[in-house]
């Protein structure tokens, strides 16, 4: 007991979302102490060390370069939930790919967005999957979207200031709380929404999204709202880019809506809708 | 001799023997220091949360800018008016560092309205935009450059066709259909991807510019105290009403 | 680009502040006469003020010599131009290409931006998507183009590099330039 006292002696959250004494014992019993699973550095501050060797924003000359920039977004609505990624890999200002797989499925019911590092945000969602699995064996029932966030939130935040580098959104539609969404970042932030973006494109998807959001938007208006935002961030976003990756998630779990080139989509948009006016098309066409 | 200051777009990287920080130097390392890799962060730049548009239209052109003089914490004034009307078609809108904006916005209206008396004939708007790029740029590698981003919105007075250009501190000109500058940028261009057509009418543009300026006050974290548009057409300036009370509700 | 009797430069036409596309229809392409090309990258204020110096000298040239620049003598100009700010440079990394005007011959060079000349029998590169179109450039490239092949090889080139930078695109200009032709292309590139 006292090493449980010890373990959750930091001042808790207050959040108004309840959760069970159940699953409250789950969340403590299922997150093993990680402190020793990772081989550190031998230098005085790894942290500091590593920052050093990875931050190329403020030395573009460092030598690991970390992949990053994206456009994520995820907007609750009365149908449930849509997830909707880019599918750029950027280091530094070198493409490293155009077919990464932002959203990754935690499970049959869940998912996880992947903003920030690219293997920080694949290994930690995996790990969850491999959580909320357990919670599922234990339990005999699905774990609840606020559980499975704060899993991970309280995982990031033992690791605070080491250098982990995610934004990421966890959606999930269950009996109990409707469609849930949730951000979790480095810094420990978990935030419930009903709207978030997240990537060096967020902007640009908030000023598209924002414009036309409502939550009772039809299923395909939210689906095509969705790919429009990742298409106008791409559009503006050095660092974003490549294929459109949507999602639908339900009560019976997630519906994948396809991964589509962005460039027809883009001449489509423009061609057909007339949107996108600053983009010449003719040689004769003057601003 | 290597190359520096490669770039199609943007140089990043500077020569340290150029003897003194050049203010290009310290955006760039400003933006450089601040905030996570996937996070953007202009907020310590003095004019991260001034806002600036500008939208063409069939037969006009639009203005607008934020109404709040912001100095370090302080809103000295709410009902700033950061425009200046060069000639009868022509408007600049100016943001940047106290002093440096205003100082320019007028030393260049002088020069346009010296130049309509002697000339009894006004430049035309992209025959502005081009001194003003040549004063910015000349300040730009003087001892005391000016710090100043600017949109300069016109109808020419032959042809009666709308402008509109974008021009940053650095003397970067480019005539576009929309524009903005400071973090209205990041907001509004992509609400303007796809709203936006070369022949609306000023009615619609003025629903255009509030859908953007809904967005900001949705999204920007300080009150910059709404809006002073101004629209440009064949007749002249004329001042638009605009709706500053409006309250908008987050998703 | 060389080709056989014809040159190639091409351009993207991006506009863009750190990630910011500001600007979709910034070309970077400029003539100076018949057959006289400057390609020029970098820092976009100085693209405007190099390439109006140029546009102003090579007009005074043509002024006091009655007769057009050729290519050899405007790459001097640039060079010298271009080392008059030797401490307190222009960002810019400049490319010309261009036709003799007596014996119709290809020439092209690229400069650093204290104007260094790299004279270039072949192809000459410069911009963020330097590395890639060296890559590119280097395995399309042959001797002897016609116009047209010369046309989809640069083109190629050009598309598959920028592909893989995230700070060019967004389309490109293509001047394919003979004897006494001079062909304008509009590439629509991926806009993303």
């Amino acid at each position: 007991m006292d090493t449980l006292v010890a373990r959750y002696s930091r001042p808790a959250y207050h959040e108004n979302e309840a959760f069970s004494e159940e699953e409250r014992q789950g969340l403590v019993d299922s997150v093993p102490s990680l402190s020793l699973k990772f081989a550190m550095p031998p230098v005085a501050h790894p942290s500091a060390w590593l920052r050093a060797a990875t931050d190329d924003r403020s030395n573009p000359s460092c030598p690991i370069k970390i992949a990053h920039g994206t456009t994520t977004l995820a907007f609750r609505f009365q149908g449930g939930i849509i997830v909707a990624t880019d599918s750029r890999a950027t280091a530094g200002n070198w493409i490293a790919s155009q077919t990464v797989k932002k959203v990754i499925e935690i499970n049959s019911d869940l998912l996880g967005t992947m903003a920030g590092g690219a293997a920080d945000c694949q290994y930690w969602l995996a790990w969850l999957g491999m959580q909320c699995r357990l919670h599922e064996l234990r339990h005999k029932r699905r774990i609840s979207v606020a559980a499975a966030s704060k899993i991970l939130a309280n995982l990031v935040y033992q690791y605070k200031g080491m250098g982990l580098s995610m934004g990421t959104m966890c959606a999930g539609v269950t009996k109990e709380e409707g469609p849930a969404l949730y951000y979790i970042d480095s810094d420990g932030t978990r935030l419930a929404g009903n709207l978030f973006c997240v990537g060096s494109g967020q902007t640009f998807a908030y000023g598209v999204l924002d414009a036309e959001y409502r939550y009772d938007l039809s299923v395909e208006e939210a689906l095509e709202l969705g790919s429009r935002s990742i298409l106008a961030a791409t559009h503006r976003d050095a660092y974003s880019g490549g294929f459109i990756n949507l999602y639908h998630v339900k009560e019976s779990g997630w519906e994948k809506h396809g991964f589509s080139d962005t460039n027809p989509i883009f001449w489509k948009t423009k061609l057909e809708k007339g949107e996108f006016s600053n983009v010449t098309s003719d040689l004769s066409e003057r601003v | 001799m290597v190359k520096v200051g490669e770039g199609n777009s943007r140089a990043a990287t500077f020569q340290p023997h150029l003897g003194r920080l050049s203010p290009i130097e310290i955006y760039h390392a400003r933006l450089g220091r601040l905030g996570k890799a996937w996070q953007r962060d202009l907020s310590s730049l003095s004019s991260g949360w001034e806002v600036l548009l500008g939208i063409t239209g069939r037969d006009f052109t639009l203005i607008a800018a934020s109404k709040a003089a912001m100095r370090g914490a302080t809103i000295l004034k709410a009902s700033d008016d950061k425009t200046r009307q060069l000639n009868k078609h022509t408007l600049m809108a100016f943001m940047g560092e106290a002093g440096d904006t205003v100082q320019f916005a007028e030393y260049i209206q002088a020069n346009a309205q010296l130049y309509s008396m002697r000339n009894e004939t006004d430049l035309s708007p992209s025959a502005l935009a081009h001194f003003v790029r040549g004063e910015l740029a000349s300040s730009l590698r003087s001892r005391k450059p000016y710090n100043v981003n600017l949109l300069l919105g016109g109808v020419d007075p032959i042809t009666h066709k709308p402008s509109l250009y974008w021009l940053d501190y650095l003397a970067t000109l480019a005539p576009l259909p929309y524009a903005a500058h400071g973090y209205a940028q990041y907001y509004c261009l992509s609400i303007l991807d796809k709203h936006h057509h070369p022949d609306i009418s000023l009615g619609q543009g003025i629903k255009l510019l509030t859908l953007c300026i809904d967005e900001l006050k949705r999204r920007l974290p300080v009150d910059f105290k709404g809006m002073v548009v101004k629209a440009v057409t064949k007749d002249g300036i004329v001042d638009i009403e605009f709706d500053d009370d409006k309250v908008v509700k987050s998703a | 680009m060389v080709g056989k009797d014809c040159v190639a430069i091409a351009c993207d036409l991006r506009l863009g502040l750190q990630a910011l596309t500001v600007s979709n229809n910034f070309p970077k392409i400029f003539q100076y006469g018949d057959n006289v090309f400057l390609g020029l990258t970098g820092l976009a204020t100085d693209l405007s003020t190099v390439s109006d110096l140029f546009r102003y000298k090579v007009n005074m040239y043509r002024l006091r010599e009655e007769r057009n620049i050729a290519p050899k003598t405007f790459a001097n100009l640039v060079s010298s131009s271009l080392y008059e700010k030797r401490f307190g440079p222009y960002f810019v990394s400049p490319v010309v290409a261009g036709l003799d005007p007596k014996t119709s011959k290809p020439f092209i060079c690229g400069f650093d931006s204290i104007g260094c000349i790299d004279f270039a029998a072949d192809f000459i590169v410069s911009g963020t998507a330097t590395d890639q179109l060296y890559g590119m450039c280097e395995s399309l490239w042959e001797p002897n183009l016609a116009p047209e092949d010369l046309f989809e090889t640069i083109s190629q080139a050009l598309m598959s590099a920028v592909d893989r930078d995230a700070l060019s695109g967004w389309g490109a200009h293509v001047y394919i330039i003979e004897k006494d032709k001079v062909t304008k292309r509009l590439l629509k590139g991926r806009q993303d």
